[in-house]
């Protein structure tokens, strides 16, 4: 546990008590990332702005009867997660189930048409983007937000072995979109 | 037997390199993958490999810039939002500084730069770590070196009116407050008389009790 963390939850505990500054805070501190997480879930940068800001507003109903069983950063990001999937279901958008997840093709173009010009980083952050949601979300979860495979367990509300399962194959298609654009990694 | 439990050692530590870079490996999990880092010749590279993803989804993500005025509209809906059953009414501002005892203003400003280097240091995050997001603060960059002033606002002060303020001057609070009820406002100044001039505005608002001149650029320098 490190230091920031502690202060975390000790804003969280002021805000438990109605301290509203604790709450602008928590916001300074966490809203640029849960707003991004937000953005690559849903595609949608207004629907984002709408529900980062609902999450703080939860923060502040919730903070009560936190816990403390998670980290204050998982613990938002499941807030998040939760309001991302009932806004995309309010407007209908159609989702895949996860046994589907690695059989379905990634949305990006072909690797060797988007790479011709790029170089790897740019070709690699696009693969990134490109990545089915299911996968793309653990690699934003554990490379961006820090989360270990339990605390990406949780956010996303499914079993550690899933998560590695869903790590494995983002990589994997990763690791083949490079391939194919010229950029043999040796894995897989 | 799960696809988890089919994978070969390779795809086993290639599944757990992200977890590793990202610092939240521990136990076995965390000795196997150094074991194989130490002895397979291919495993230097595939931490490399990871590491190129890693830097790829971070700037995917910075690529997505929240909005400027999030602060200010998020302070407006909680300044609307009644909130659970807790302490009467009082604004926010007036919990945090009803606790404020009159101080020297040289007593003041030793005890509040010693809280605030604490709450700095904490303040940095480590790459891909779960640690603060003062972005608005330039966090990614050397916080210490930007100008500052310290504040304390009025017990009445109105979030959303500072949040406005602020963002409509380009100030950001970078830490704060500490116990003594003090922020760390960033004053995004080049010149001596650019951050006279921000400071005086700062201390012109009805909603400022106690403005402190802090780190101020030197012209020339």
């Amino acid at each position: 546990m490190n230091a920031a963390t502690e202060t975390d939850r000790a804003l969280v505990d002021r805000v438990a008590k109605g301290d509203r500054a604790a709450v602008g805070l928590l916001f300074m501190r966490h809203h640029a990332r849960i707003y991004r997480f937000v953005a690559r879930q849903t595609g949608s940068e207004m629907m984002a702005d709408d529900i980062a800001n609902e999450v703080f507003l939860e923060l502040w109903k919730q903070a009560p009867g936190f816990e403390g069983r998670s980290e204050v950063s998982t613990w938002l990001l499941g807030i998040a997660r939760f309001k991302a999937l009932s806004s995309l279901r309010k407007k209908k958008e159609d989702w895949i189930d996860d046994d589907d997840a690695a059989q379905v093709p990634d949305s990006a173009d072909t690797p060797e048409v988007v790479t011709m010009k790029e170089d790897k980083a740019a070709a690699l952050r696009r693969f990134v983007d490109a990545l089915a949601e299911e996968h793309r979300t653990v690699i934003d979860l554990a490379y961006y937000h820090g989360q270990s495979v339990t605390e990406i367990g949780e956010v996303l509300g499914i079993p550690v072995a899933t998560v590695k399962t869903r790590m494995f194959y983002a990589r994997k298609k990763l690791g083949e979109a490079l391939k194919a654009a010229g950029y043999d990694r040796g894995w897989p | 037997m799960s696809a988890a439990e089919k994978m070969s050692r390779r795809d086993e530590m290639e599944t757990l390199l992200p977890f590793y870079l990202n610092g939240s490996l521990e136990g076995a999990e965390l000795e196997a993958v150094e074991e194989w880092l130490a002895t397979d010749p291919a495993a230097m590279a595939a931490l490399g490999e990871a590491e190129a993803e890693f830097s790829g989804t971070a700037a995917a993500n910075e690529a997505i810039r929240p909005p400027a005025d999030a602060l200010s509209r998020f302070a407006k809906a909680l300044d609307a939002e009644a909130g659970p059953v807790r302490a009467p009414g009082q604004s926010w501002l007036a919990k945090v500084f009803g606790r404020v005892t009159a101080m020297p203003a040289g007593v003041a400003w030793a005890a509040a730069a010693a809280l605030l280097a604490l709450v700095i240091v904490q303040s940095f995050e480590r790459p891909g770590g779960k640690g603060n997001d003062f972005e608005v603060a330039g966090a990614q960059g050397d916080l210490a070196k930007l100008p500052f002033a310290l504040v304390k606002f009025k017990p009445d002060a109105k979030m959303a009116d500072i949040a406005a303020f602020l963002g409509q001057n380009g100030l950001k609070i970078a830490g704060g407050p500490t116990a003594d009820g003090v922020f760390h406002l960033t004053i995004p100044a080049s010149t001596a008389a650019d951050y006279d001039r921000l400071v005086g505005l700062v201390a012109a608002q009805p909603f400022a009790d106690t403005v402190i001149q802090g780190r101020k650029p030197v012209d020339g320098g």
